[in-house]
C-alpha cells in the first residue's frame, strides 16, 4: 500500500514539474506532452516488430500514392515506421500512436476512416447495398418460382431457339 | 415511360456529378494543418556544424520553419524568395531551415554554396520534427508567430504572394 | 507542313463523326440499307482519318519535327526509337490521339466485321460509336490538340518523355493495353444503345455483343495486371496492388463488364436478364469514362495535384451528358426489352449467376464508394480522409472469397432445377477436393484461417472447373476416341465452354497466388558495411560495394548484392535509388530475382557517406503465378472469341 502511495505520488510531482518546467520553458509544447502516459507495458522482440508492422500497415505514407508507411520505401515513411515502433516499445498502444500523428498529420494518416459521424457512409453504403440487391436476388428467385409453376415456356420460345442453334456448340 | 431510371439516376448520378464538379475547384494546397492556431510543436536540433538550437529560445520573434532537402527540385524555385524575405526581414523574423534524415552534410554545403543560404539549416536527423509538425512532401514552411503559435502552413514551393500574405499573419 | 496536315486530319475526322453519327440515327430509324451502307463508308472513313493522322504524329515524332508542338513537348534526339514511338500516348496531347486510333480501329472493326449478322442494329451501333468519336475528335482538334504548330522560334531538340517511360518497358505497354481494354468498351455501349433504340433484342444482337464485349475485358485484365507488375518491378514497396484511385478506375469497368458477361449468359440461356446485361454494359462505359476523368483531373489524387489537365473538365461535361441520355434512353425504352416471366430454379444455377452479379456489382460500388469518399468528405466536412488498402481489405476481400466459392458453386449447380437431392448431389460430389487441397495446403506449412478457407474454395472450385471443362472430352474418350483427338474435338466443337473454364482456371490460380503472397511475407531490413551479410528465408546477401553514376537525366546509386544459398553462389542483384534532375523525390528501384516458387526482392533505402547502405530484404511466395494466372485468364477469353467448329453433316 505504502509502495503505491509512493509511486502514486511520485509520478503526480513529476508531471506537475514537466509542466511547470514547460510554463517556464515559454508556450512551445513538447510535441511528446501530448501522448500522455503509455498504456501498457513496455514490448520488444517478434511482439514489437508485429504490432509496429500491423499500425504501419494502417498508416498513410504522406509522400506516396496511397501507401502505407509499412510498405513504402521512401524516407518519411521509414522514419514514420521508426517513431511508431519507438513507441510501442514505450508501453504507448495504437489509439495513443494513432492520435499523436494524427495531431500533425490529421485524420489523413488513417488509411480506414474511423467509423463515426460522417464517415460511416464509406462503410455502411456498401452493405446497404449488397443487402437490398440480396433481397431483390431473392425476392426475384422466389417470385420466378411460383410464376412459373405451369408449362415451361422455355421451350417454346422461338427466340430461345434461334439462339441455341447459333450459340451452342 | 418507365420512372425507375429517372428516380436512380436523379437519386445517384447528380449528386455524383455535382460533388465531382464541386471537387474540381478544390485545392489541395489549402487544406489547413491542424497544427493552425495551435502551439508550434517544440524541437531542439543540431545544424551539420555542430550547433544546436532550440524552440524556445526563438520565441518572441516570429518564426519561419522551412522543411527543404538538398535534392529538391521544387525548394530551388522558392530559394530567391526565402533569401530575399530573410534579407528584408533580417531582426524581424527568424528563418530557419530544417533537412531530412537522409540529406547529408557535403549536399546541403554543395546546395548553399552554389545558391546561398537564406540562414541557419538544421538536422532533422532522426525525421521526428518533421512528423510532429506533420510534413509531407518537400518543400513545406511554417508560419509561427511572436507567441509561439502556427498561423499558416504552405506545402510546396512558396511563391511572392503566398509568402507575403502568410509573412502578414505573423508580422 | 506537319502540323497543318495533322489538323485537317483531325477536321476530317471530325466531319465524318458529325456527319456519319445523324445518318447512322436515321437510317437505324427507317431501317435504310442505302443509310446503313453510307454509315458503314463514314465510319471507315473515320477509322482512316484517325490512323492517318496517328501515323503522321508517329513520323512527326521519328523524323524529330519539332514545329509540331507535342513532338517538341516530348520528343528528344537522344531518346531510343522505340521510347519515341511509346511516347505518342506518354502525354496527354498524345494519349488522347492514340484514343482516337483506338476507337477508329474499333469502330472500323464493327464496320467491316459485323457486316453479316447484325444488320438489325448495325446503323445505331455505328451511330452511336460515331457520336463517341465526335467528343474525342474534337478533344483531339481543340482542347488536346497535339499538331498545334510551335510557336516560333522552332527549338532543335527537346525534353524527352517522361522519365518513367524511359524507366520501365511495362510503363510503355501497359497503359495503350489498358486503353485498348477502356475504349473498346465504347462498342457493347453503342451495341446495348441500338437495342433500346430498336426495341428488341435478338440472338445477331447477343453473339455480337458477347465477342465485342470479351475482346476490351481480356485486354483490361491484360492491363490492370501489367499495370500491378510494372508497380513492382519498379516501385520498391514490394506489393502490386495498392488500391490507389488509378488503380481503382480500371479495375471498376473490369468488374461490371465480368457481371455483363454472366448476365449475357443467362440471357442467352433463359431470355430474361435483357434489360438488367443492357445497363450492366451501359454502366461499364460510363465508368471507364468516370475512370479517365478520376485520374486525369486529379480530383482524388493525394498530396500534390500535379496530372491537372485543362481537359478534365470536359470529360465530366461528357459524362454528365451521357448519364442524361443514359438515363432518359432507358426511361423511354427499357419496358421493350422486359420479357415475360419465365420459370426459375431458386436454387438452380439462374440464381448462382444472379449472386455473381450481385458479388461483383458490390465490389464494384464499395470501390467506387472508397474511391470517391475523399473527395465527399472533403467537401462536406472540409478534412482529409484517406480510403486505403485496410478498407478495401475488410470490405471487398470477403466478396471476393465468395466469388471465388461462386466458381466451384455455380458451374456445379443444374439449370432450371431446385429438386433438393439433386442439387444436394451436385454440390456435395466435389467436396472430395477439399481435404485434399487442405491437406496439401497444411503439409505446406499453412495455418492462417483466410488462406485457409481460401485454399478450401479454391480446391472445390478447381475440381468442378477441371470437371465440367473436361467433361465433353471424357465423354468423347469413353465412346472410344482417342485422348487427343477427344480433346481436341471438344475444344474445337465448344472453344467457348473450354475458354470460359479456362478463365475460371486462371482466377482459381491468381486468387490463391494473392492469398498466399500477401499471408507469407517475409522482410528482413539491415544497415550494412561493405562485406556485411543478411540472411532471409536461406538466402545470405552479401553487401560488396556501392557506387554513384551521373547520367544524363538522373544520379543513380547503386549497390551490389552477392547471393547465395545452400552455400553456393547463385548470381548477383542491384537495387539502385535514382535522383532524377526533374521534379521528383528519389525514386527506389528495386532489384527482383524471380523463381518457380518464390521472388526475392531487394530493395535499396539509402546509402550513407561512410559507404553503408540501408537494405531492405523481401522474400514472397507465388508472386510469378499472380501473372501466369491472369495470362491464362486472357488466353481463355480469348479462346472464347473463337468460333465453333460446325458439325461436318449439314442438318
Amino acid at each position: 500500500m505504502l509502495i503505491r502511495l509512493t509511486i502514486g505520488l511520485t509520478t503526480a510531482l513529476v508531471l506537475v514539474a514537466v509542466a511547470l518546467a514547460a510554463q517556464v520553458e515559454g508556450r512551445s509544447v513538447d510535441p511528446m506532452a501530448a501522448l500522455g502516459t503509455p498504456a501498457g507495458p513496455p514490448i520488444e522482440g517478434d511482439d514489437l516488430t508485429e504490432q509496429t508492422l500491423s499500425l504501419g500497415s494502417k498508416m498513410r505514407c504522406p509522400v506516396c500514392q496511397g501507401a502505407s508507411i509499412a510498405d513504402s520505401p521512401s524516407q518519411q515513411a521509414v522514419s514514420m515506421l521508426g517513431q511508431v515502433r519507438d513507441l510501442f516499445a514505450a508501453g504507448y498502444s495504437e489509439t495513443q500512436i494513432l492520435e499523436y500523428f494524427e495531431r500533425s498529420y490529421g485524420e489523413f494518416i488513417r488509411l480506414q476512416p474511423r467509423a463515426r459521424g460522417f464517415n460511416l457512409i464509406v462503410w455502411l453504403a456498401p452493405l446497404a447495398a449488397v443487402l437490398g440487391g440480396g433481397a431483390l436476388v431473392a425476392a426475384r428467385a422466389r417470385s420466378r418460382a411460383a410464376a412459373g409453376t405451369g408449362s415451361s415456356a422455355e421451350d417454346l420460345d422461338a427466340y430461345l431457339e434461334q439462339v441455341r442453334s447459333e450459340v451452342r456448340e | 415511360m418507365n420512372r425507375l431510371p429517372l428516380i436512380i439516376g436523379a437519386v445517384i448520378a447528380v449528386p455524383m456529378i455535382v460533388f465531382l464538379a464541386l471537387a474540381l475547384d478544390i485545392n489541395h494546397d489549402v487544406i489547413e494543418s491542424p497544427l493552425i492556431g495551435k502551439p508550434a510543436p517544440g524541437f531542439v536540433l543540431d545544424s551539420f556544424e555542430g550547433d544546436s538550437i532550440e524552440l524556445g529560445e526563438l520565441e518572441g520573434t516570429p518564426l519561419v520553419v522551412n522543411f527543404w532537402a538538398s535534392y529538391c527540385q521544387p525548394c530551388v524555385y522558392e530559394h530567391p524568395l526565402l533569401t530575399a524575405a530573410a534579407r528584408d526581414l533580417t531582426g524581424s523574423v527568424n528563418f530557419v531551415g530544417v533537412v531530412p534524415p537522409e540529406d547529408t552534410a557535403e549536399a546541403v554545403d554543395r546546395f548553399t554554396s552554389r545558391l546561398g543560404a537564406w540562414g541557419p539549416t538544421y538536422y532533422d536527423s532522426d525525421g521526428r520534427v518533421s512528423i510532429a509538425y506533420g510534413v509531407g512532401k518537400l518543400p513545406e514552411t511554417y508560419f509561427v508567430d511572436a507567441a509561439g503559435t502556427i498561423q499558416h502552413k504552405h506545402a510546396g514551393p512558396l511563391d511572392p504572394q503566398t509568402l507575403a500574405t502568410a509573412l502578414e499573419k505573423i508580422l | 507542313m506537319t502540323p497543318q496536315i495533322g489538323q485537317g486530319l483531325v477536321l476530317l475526322a471530325l466531319l465524318l463523326c458529325a456527319v456519319g453519327s445523324p445518318v447512322g440515327f436515321v437510317a437505324g430509324a427507317n431501317r435504310s440499307p442505302v443509310g446503313l451502307a453510307w454509315t458503314r463508308r463514314l465510319a471507315l472513313g473515320f477509322a482512316a482519318a484517325m490512323v492517318a493522322a496517328n501515323v503522321l504524329m508517329v513520323i512527326a515524332l521519328l523524323s524529330h519535327d519539332f514545329s509540331v508542338s507535342y513532338v517538341a513537348q516530348v520528343g528528344s534526339l537522344s531518346t531510343p526509337v522505340h521510347i519515341t514511338i511509346f511516347s505518342l500516348w506518354s502525354s496527354l496531347e498524345g494519349s488522347i490521339l492514340f484514343w482516337g486510333l483506338i476507337l477508329g480501329v474499333y469502330v472500323a472493326g464493327v464496320a467491316i466485321l459485323q457486316r453479316r449478322g447484325h444488320e438489325d442494329y448495325l446503323a445505331y451501333t455505328l451511330g452511336t460509336a460515331l457520336a463517341i468519336g465526335l467528343f474525342f475528335s474534337f478533344l483531339i482538334a481543340g482542347p488536346a490538340n497535339p499538331f498545334a504548330a510551335t510557336p516560333a522560334p522552332i527549338p532543335t531538340d527537346g525534353p524527352g518523355p517522361n522519365a518513367l517511360l524511359q524507366n520501365h518497358l511495362l510503363m510503355a505497354i501497359h497503359p495503350p493495353t489498358l486503353y485498348l481494354g477502356y475504349v473498346g468498351m465504347t462498342i457493347p455501349f453503342s451495341m446495348a444503345v441500338a437495342a433500346l433504340l430498336r426495341g428488341q433484342l435478338g440472338p445477331t444482337w447477343l453473339l455480337p455483343l458477347r465477342n465485342w464485349l470479351l475482346v476490351p475485358t481480356g485486354l483490361l485484365s491484360l492491363g490492370i495486371m501489367l499495370g500491378g507488375w510494372w508497380s513492382y518491378e519498379v516501385l520498391g514497396w514490394g506489393g502490386y496492388w495498392a488500391w490507389d484511385p488509378v488503380e481503382n478506375a480500371s479495375f471498376l469497368p473490369w468488374l461490371t463488364a465480368i457481371a455483363a458477361l454472366h448476365s449475357a449468359i443467362v440471357l442467352q440461356r433463359k431470355g430474361t436478364l435483357k434489360a438488367w446485361t443492357v445497363v450492366l454494359v451501359m454502366i461499364t462505359f460510363l465508368l471507364t469514362i468516370l475512370g479517365t476523368f478520376l485520374t486525369r483531373s486529379g480530383v482524388v489524387n493525394s498530396v500534390h495535384a500535379f496530372t491537372q489537365s485543362p481537359i478534365s473538365p470536359l470529360f465530366l461535361g461528357f459524362l454528365g451528358v451521357l448519364l442524361i441520355f443514359v438515363i432518359v434512353l432507358l426511361s423511354l425504352r427499357i419496358d421493350t426489352l422486359v420479357g415475360e416471366p419465365t420459370k426459375d430454379a431458386p436454387l438452380g444455377r439462374e440464381t448462382a449467376f444472379l449472386v455473381n452479379n450481385l458479388l461483383l456489382v458490390a465490389v464494384m460500388f464499395t470501390v467506387l464508394i472508397g474511391t470517391t469518399f475523399p473527395i465527399v468528405a472533403e467537401l462536406v466536412r472540409g478534412v482529409r480522409v484517406s480510403v486505403g488498402e485496410p478498407y478495401y481489405n475488410r470490405m471487398a476481400v470477403p466478396v471476393f472469397l465468395g466469388l471465388l466459392l461462386l466458381i466451384g458453386m455455380g458451374p456445379a449447380l443444374p439449370w432450371g432445377t431446385s429438386d433438393p437431392k439433386k442439387v444436394r448431389r451436385a454440390l456435395g460430389r466435389p467436396l472430395i477436393a477439399v481435404p485434399i487441397g487442405l491437406g496439401v495446403a497444411l503439409a505446406a506449412g499453412a495455418r492462417e484461417i483466410g488462406l485457409l478457407v481460401t485454399v478450401a474454395f479454391a480446391s472445390y472450385a478447381l475440381w468442378v472447373t477441371a470437371q465440367q471443362g473436361l467433361d465433353p472430352a471424357r465423354r468423347r474418350r469413353r465412346r472410344g476416341e482417342a485422348l487427343l483427338k477427344a480433346f481436341g474435338e471438344s475444344v474445337a466443337r465448344a472453344p467457348r465452354r473450354l475458354g470460359a473454364y479456362t478463365v475460371h482456371f486462371g482466377v482459381i490460380m491468381t486468387f490463391v497466388a494473392i492469398a498466399v503472397s500477401s499471408t507469407f511475407q517475409t522482410e528482413r531490413e539491415a544497415t550494412l558495411g561493405p562485406g556485411d551479410k543478411l540472411e532471409i528465408r536461406g538466402y545470405e546477401l552479401t553487401f560488396e560495394k556501392a557506387e554513384g553514376v551521373q547520367e544524363s537525366n538522373r544520379f543513380r546509386q547503386t549497390a551490389d548484392v552477392a547471393l547465395q544459398r545452400g552455400g553456393r553462389e547463385i548470381g548477383s542483384l542491384s537495387p539502385s535509388i535514382n535522383h532524377y534532375t526533374s521534379n521528383m523525390d528519389p525514386m527506389a528501384t528495386p532489384a527482383v530475382r524471380t523463381a518457380i516458387t518464390h521472388d526475392l526482392y531487394l530493395t535499396l533505402m539509402n546509402v550513407s557517406t561512410d559507404g553503408s547502405i540501408g537494405l531492405r530484404a523481401i522474400v514472397t511466395p507465388g508472386v510469378l503465378w499472380i501473372w501466369v494466372g491472369v495470362f491464362i485468364m486472357v488466353g481463355g477469353t480469348a479462346l472464347c472469341l473463337v468460333p465453333p467448329r460446325r458439325r461436318a453433316t449439314p442438318p
